[in-house]
């Protein structure tokens, strides 16, 4: 068990290492001078030596790295290049709770939303709900999310104009409040952020279902005249459930990546609309901070699935 | 082994692997990822089988029977192959249809013109389809239908050229890593675990950010491929080569894995085959099937990718066109002109769902054991 994690967390800090050396060296070898973009026309030689100083940009590739790697564990991520003597971290404070909000509400549609209606589809195996249902989520699955996003906002507005009403076709609510004007404009999008994953969690439950349904314990169970109700949620969903667990990290990805279209095509000012800022800007050290940022989240929730799924099946133990 | 651990079915402990990878295949490939090898492919296992196969159709026939027998898989692959022509032969065509036009900004401005996918005509903006315009003209006065076609162009062109890098490099370094394991295999379990790190098209979008502007120039010197300002698509195309490779080495090292323990490559061996003639001669020919079903998985992903990139604005340039930049081109208009955002919208999506239910009708017909 120990050693298990022990190999786990070996292997994360490589691909923690792997993921900043590959966006600090995309950084250091863009061409174009930062600081003499950021200077303009007020360019004189003095301003422009202490600035690449004060940035550390007059420093070896692999002194730069360094420096990147050891403000990175306390939390420092530098100046911005764009806003002069900003903190990263102060232009990505904002977003943080907003892209969360948005994840941990996307999270839930996909895990309250999509296993149920995954359980029902097995229970109701190849009936007409189970067809329309997986044929509903197979769609959803295959359509990228921001064409799912795309056809949302066309319904909003063509609903809009048809009613007179105004609901809310972009933007977002203060973070983590819920009166009705702040939750108004965030129902769609998280809807919407969480319907790819909701459709991949529908699929897995019910083959997962399905699969548990068919053994041999579901049958003794019956056998011994338990009711259908507990031998589907005590003994089949709990062995279902298993496996489910493992895809979080998965869902996580999802998420992330999702998210860039998402906040996009919302107007949303999260983390990934303020990274994409930060590509046009071409503002390196928000970019860094981001994808160091994402990247982490998503190694995370994969090493806490790692973690949930040897406390939920035991027989990883024997390893 | 190494997918095993993700499978959404109840997992037997003995597949347990503490040091596999971090992240689980997509559920598409989920039945592939586990190196379901096909046996039906090389070996009738029983005298009797051997002997019905003198008259019975080949596997890849009785495939292809399968296939054909799949009305979603077929309505896919028709829808397919009917864009694949307009994008092909459209604009040719279109050219050719209608007469010449009197326009106030320039003058006589002949059909090829009009119906090419950058001329501007800035006094017809925003039209509904006619019959001069089949499906209307954009805010700047541009004949939807022809960017459209030349949208259906760029990600038929992207997705090949992906394609094409996608198996050359999968096939190669995941057949040596499961045939030959040892560092070849580490280095692509640890490559694989860190692209998976970065989200989706993180990385793509990270490298066509950042290096895209200032290689425009240098990638457009590059003869044929990279000429017409085609330089920004050749990046993007190697950005999302990049991120989709090492999934495809997975499946392909998985399958070799599995192979390799078969008995028809140990009488090879015995007989004195070498390593490559083995490789050669009977791995690659039974890795057909893997690689025909990941390659038209990752087509739909691959199309995504280019559209989501030049969504985003990163990708293909005005006055190019590309599905991702129309959408995004509509964007601003929604509430006043929805069509413009609608119609690449719904050509992105019947193309993307057309090709991963063409994906899913190939496992089916190549697996018959993955269909559930």
């Amino acid at each position: 068990m120990v050693q298990f994690f022990v190999k786990r967390l070996i292997g994360l800090i490589f691909v923690i290492i792997g993921v900043t050396f590959i966006t600090f060296i995309l950084g250091y070898l863009a061409p174009g001078d930062p600081i003499r973009q950021q200077m303009g026309d007020h360019f004189d030689l003095q301003t422009w030596m202490q600035l690449r100083h004060a940035y550390g940009l007059d420093l070896p590739w692999y002194q730069q790295y360094y420096n990147f790697l050891t403000h990175l564990v306390k939390f420092n991520f530098g100046l911005s290049f764009k806003y002069q003597n900003r903190a990263v971290w102060d232009i990505l404070k904002d977003g943080v709770p907003v892209s969360a909000e948005l994840g941990f509400w996307g999270l839930m549609i996909e895990l309250l939303l999509g296993i149920p209606v995954g359980i029902y589809s097995a229970l109701k195996a190849n009936t007409w709900l189970d067809t329309t249902s997986m044929g509903i989520s197979l769609i959803i699955y295959a359509l990228p999310p921001f064409v799912i996003a795309i056809i949302a906002q066309v319904i909003i507005v063509s609903l809009d104009k048809q009613t007179g009403g105004s609901w809310p076709a972009s933007s977002w609510g203060t973070p983590w409040q819920y009166s009705w004007s702040d939750l108004q404009p965030k129902i769609v999008p998280i809807l919407v952020f969480g319907a790819a994953g909701f459709a991949y969690f529908a699929r897995i439950t019910r083959t997962t279902m399905l699969e548990v349904l068919r053994q041999d314990y579901v049958r003794t169970a019956r056998a011994k005249g338990l009711q259908e109700r507990v031998v589907i949620y005590r003994h089949a969903l709990r062995n279902a459930m298993i496996p489910l667990v493992t895809l979080i990290g998965l869902a996580l990805g999802f998420l992330v990546a999702g998210s860039f279209f998402i906040e996009q095509i919302f107007n949303i000012p999260g983390i990934g609309r303020i990274s994409l800022q930060s590509i046009y800007d071409h503002d390196f050290p928000v970019i860094q901070a981001t994808v160091v940022l994402l990247a982490a989240g998503v190694v995370l929730g994969n090493l806490i699935s790692d973690v949930l799924y040897s406390i939920v099946d035991p027989r990883i133990k024997s390893e | 082994m190494d997918d095993r651990e993700r499978e959404p079915k109840v997992v037997s402990s003995e597949f347990m692997h503490p040091d596999t990878g971090t992240v689980p295949p997509p559920p598409e490939l989920l039945d592939l990822a586990d190196g379901a090898v096909n046996t039906n492919v090389a070996i009738a296992s029983t005298p009797e089988e051997a002997q019905k196969a003198v008259k019975s159709p080949t596997p890849l026939q009785d495939s292809l029977r399968r296939l054909r027998r799949d009305t979603r898989a077929m309505i896919s692959l028709g829808v397919i192959i009917l864009f694949v022509l307009v994008a092909i032969f459209g604009p040719f065509i279109y050219q050719r249809i209608g007469s010449n036009y009197q326009s106030e900004q320039y003058g006589t401005v002949p059909v090829s013109v009009y119906h090419s996918f950058s001329h501007q005509e800035l006094i017809r903006q925003d039209e509904g389809p006619s019959g001069q315009y089949w499906l209307g003209t954009d805010d700047l006065g541009r004949d939807i239908f022809a960017r459209l076609m030349q949208g259906m162009l760029i990600s038929i062109l992207v997705a090949i050229v992906v394609e094409i890098i996608d198996v050359i490099l999968g096939m190669t370094v995941g057949v040596l890593a499961g045939y030959f394991g040892g560092w070849i295999d580490q280095f692509l379990a640890r490559f694989t675990d860190l692209m998976f790190a970065f989200p989706g098209l993180l990385f793509a979008i990270l490298l066509t950010g950042v290096i895209g502007p200032s290689s425009d120039d240098a990638l457009a010197k590059i003869p044929f491929i990279g000429a017409n300002g085609n330089g920004r698509l050749l990046l993007v195309s190697i950005a999302l080569s990049f991120t989709i490779w090492p999934l495809m080495a997975r499946y392909v090292r998985g399958q070799t894995l599995q192979l390799k323990e078969q008995q028809f490559i140990e009488a090879a061996r015995t007989s004195g085959t070498s390593g490559i003639g083995i490789i050669f001669r009977h791995i690659i020919p039974n890795l057909f099937s893997i690689v025909v079903i990941a390659a038209t998985l990752n087509i739909s992903n691959t199309i995504i990718g280019e559209a989501g990139i030049s969504l985003l604005g990163l990708g293909v340039k005005p006055p190019g066109s590309s599905l991702g930049l129309m959408i995004s081109d509509g964007t601003p208009l929604i509430d006043t002109h929805p069509w413009e955002i609608i119609v690449p919208t719904a050509v992105l999506a019947i193309i993307v769902v057309a090709f991963s239910f063409l994906g899913d009708g190939l496992r089916d017909a190549f697996d018959p054991r993955s269909k559930d």
